[in-house]
């Protein structure tokens, strides 16, 4: 069976600051229900790359896209694209852990009440999905209206993945989650990553290989603003084509 | 010297001099609460605590004096003032850190800065050559013929609009705290990390519903320090308000009315008092708003540490 195309990066160039050209020439199938990694050193401009799906960069100003990438065929570096709508169709989830200074429960309905759902019911049948489909339901049913600051750090990011995903993203993205948490916590996230690739197409980035082997399916490494290879998890990490990927994975440089 | 390392001199002189320093500041508090005491005790014995704070009189002739008209007046500057000035100030404020293009930032930032730099006398000579005839003429007239015309909040806008009144001074102790609200309220909304405005962002929220539910709560602690700062600075303002005020000892019905408050009492009068008993309620007063002041202060304190225990973490 071949998988769908979700997102298709095509020739895709990204400027900072009007010159700095961090991102060159990229193009990359993602495939629906797969879970990609993005891999490389620092600053080779996978998290760059990451941003540009939901425009994250147009928060900043003088920024540059050129090139296309195209989400179910449809260009999303165009200018009259609704930022708003694209944002709660592609989640993301950060480095640290981003509660909102709020309650649980509250993290959770704010998604919801930006998509219009105001119904008392709805929200709470809602919360207590997102919070199931994180895996954190049973550790907080107890204390919804308590403050997400008392969660612990791998709770916290948790609680960021079900307020993602209340939304019900199309497409969720993930910039190293794992990176400020302790071993156990990051296994619960790691587990959540691949348990929700069935309902979800899933970006990853990050450091760590294991993890990239461990969770993806698909597997791209940058280098320098370039994509040196993409292709299989498996056939990057076994039998990679290229030598500066071999040179990467098996950790002479990096 | 118990704090001291009996190390060597230079430690020792380190160590002395800093506690010293420190210590000073404690004996200036001390030194000022004695001499008021000091100073007040003859309005103390003749008026009482509750009498003093109660009563509305302030006669040097007949000797009868109170403090309730100036304690009134001073709040309803104070609270005019922060109820104009808060809004301004966070409008200020979140137009600066989070929709204004940068180029916009500095120049707006320096300007808050600015205003903040300037005496309070230079603001109460503009409040009377310039703001009170305008305030007589057009503005004060037009809100009569508008709002004043309703039904209960008509009283707040009775009586003839001179410009010197408790409208104008409010006006001009809310410029004048607005810059340091701003400031404040700024800074503590730079604060808010900005993966987590960009977590907002990422589920679909607008700047609006960024600012409104993730800006304002991050940082309400700081804002309402900012808020209790500015407070405390209305309270004590003298001179600004002392030119536009009025220096009326009544209890003020209209925005309209000619007031006082505690420190412009006490600037337009210590070199009026000629009875030692007239003197001596000056002081009264004067220790009166540093217990207020003082309060005031606890009060925010403590809601400040009750918050930050509630966050931190």
């Amino acid at each position: 069976m071949t998988p769908t195309t979700e997102i298709e990066v095509k020739n895709l160039d990204f400027y900072y600051s009007g010159d700095i050209h961090a991102l060159q020439k990229i193009s990359l199938p993602i495939y629906k229900y797969k879970v990609t990694a993005l891999i490389g050193p620092s600053g080779c401009g996978k998290t760059t790359l990451l941003r540009c799906f939901n425009r994250m960069h147009d928060l900043y100003p003088k920024h540059r896209y050129e090139g296309e990438i195209l989400f179910q065929d449809k260009n999303i570096l165009a200018n009259d694209i609704d930022l708003i709508n694209l944002r709660s169709r592609v989640g993301m989830v950060f480095q640290k852990p981003t509660p909102f200074p709020m309650s649980i429960a509250e993290n959770i309905a704010y998604g919801l009440r930006l998509k219009g759902i105001k119904n008392k019911s709805e929200l709470v049948g809602r919360i207590e999905e997102a919070l199931k489909h994180a895996a954190l339901w049973t550790e907080v049913r107890d204390k919804l209206n308590a403050s997400a600051y008392d969660l612990s750090g791998g709770q916290q990011q948790r609680l960021v993945i079900a307020r993602a995903l209340a939304v019900e993203p199309e497409v969720l993205l993930f910039d190293e989650p794992t990176s400020a948490l302790d071993p156990i916590s990051t296994a619960k996230i790691e587990e959540l990553v691949v348990s929700l690739k069935k309902d979800v197409t899933i970006i990853i980035v990050t450091h760590n290989m294991q993890q990239a082997a461990r969770v993806s399916d698909m597997t791209g490494f940058l280098y320098m603003g370039d994509l040196i290879e993409y292709g299989s998890t498996e056939k990057i990490f076994t039998n990679p084509d290229n030598k500066q990927t071999d040179d990467y994975i098996t950790g002479r440089f990096g | 010297m118990a704090i001291a390392p009996k190390k060597n001199i230079p430690e020792l002189l380190f160590y002395s001099l800093t506690a010293v320093a420190s210590f000073t500041v404690i004996i200036f508090i001390i030194g000022i609460i004695a001499v008021l005491l000091k100073e007040s005790s003859l309005a103390i014995g003749k008026f009482g605590v509750v009498g003093f704070l109660t009563s509305t009189a302030w006669n040097p002739v007949t000797g009868m004096f109170g403090a309730a008209t100036t304690i009134y007046g001073t709040f309803l500057t104070t609270g005019l003032a922060l109820l104009f000035a808060i809004p301004t100030a966070i409008g200020i404020a979140i137009f600066v850190t989070e929709i204004a293009p940068n180029y916009l930032k500095a120049p707006i930032g320096i300007a808050i800065e600015l205003l903040a730099a300037i005496p309070s006398i230079i603001y109460g000579m503009w409040g009377l050559f310039t703001l009170a005839p305008i305030m007589s003429k057009y503005i004060e007239p037009a809100l009569q013929n508008s709002i004043g015309k309703l039904p209960l909040v008509g009283i707040l806008f009775e009586g003839t609009p001179m410009g010197i009144d408790l409208l104008t001074a409010s006006v001009i102790l809310a410029i004048m705290i607005i810059p340091f609200t701003a400031s404040i309220a700024r800074d503590s909304f730079n604060l808010t990390p900005s993966v987590v405005k960009e977590s907002a962002y990422a589920i679909g929220a607008t700047k609006w519903e960024v600012v409104k539910n993730v800006v304002l709560p991050y940082s309400k602690l700081g804002v309402f320090g900012g808020v209790a700062l500015s407070l405390g600075r209305a309270l004590g303002e003298t001179m600004a308000v002392a030119f536009v005020l009025g220096n009326s000892h009544k209890i003020a019905t209209s925005l309209f009315d000619a007031a006082s408050t505690i420190t412009v009492s006490l600037a337009n009068e210590f070199t009026e008092a000629d009875s030692d008993i007239y003197l001596s309620s000056l002081y009264y007063l004067a220790l009166v708003l540093f217990v207020m002041s003082f309060i005031i202060l606890a009060i925010a304190k403590f809601f400040l540490l009750k918050a930050e225990k509630k966050y931190s973490r």
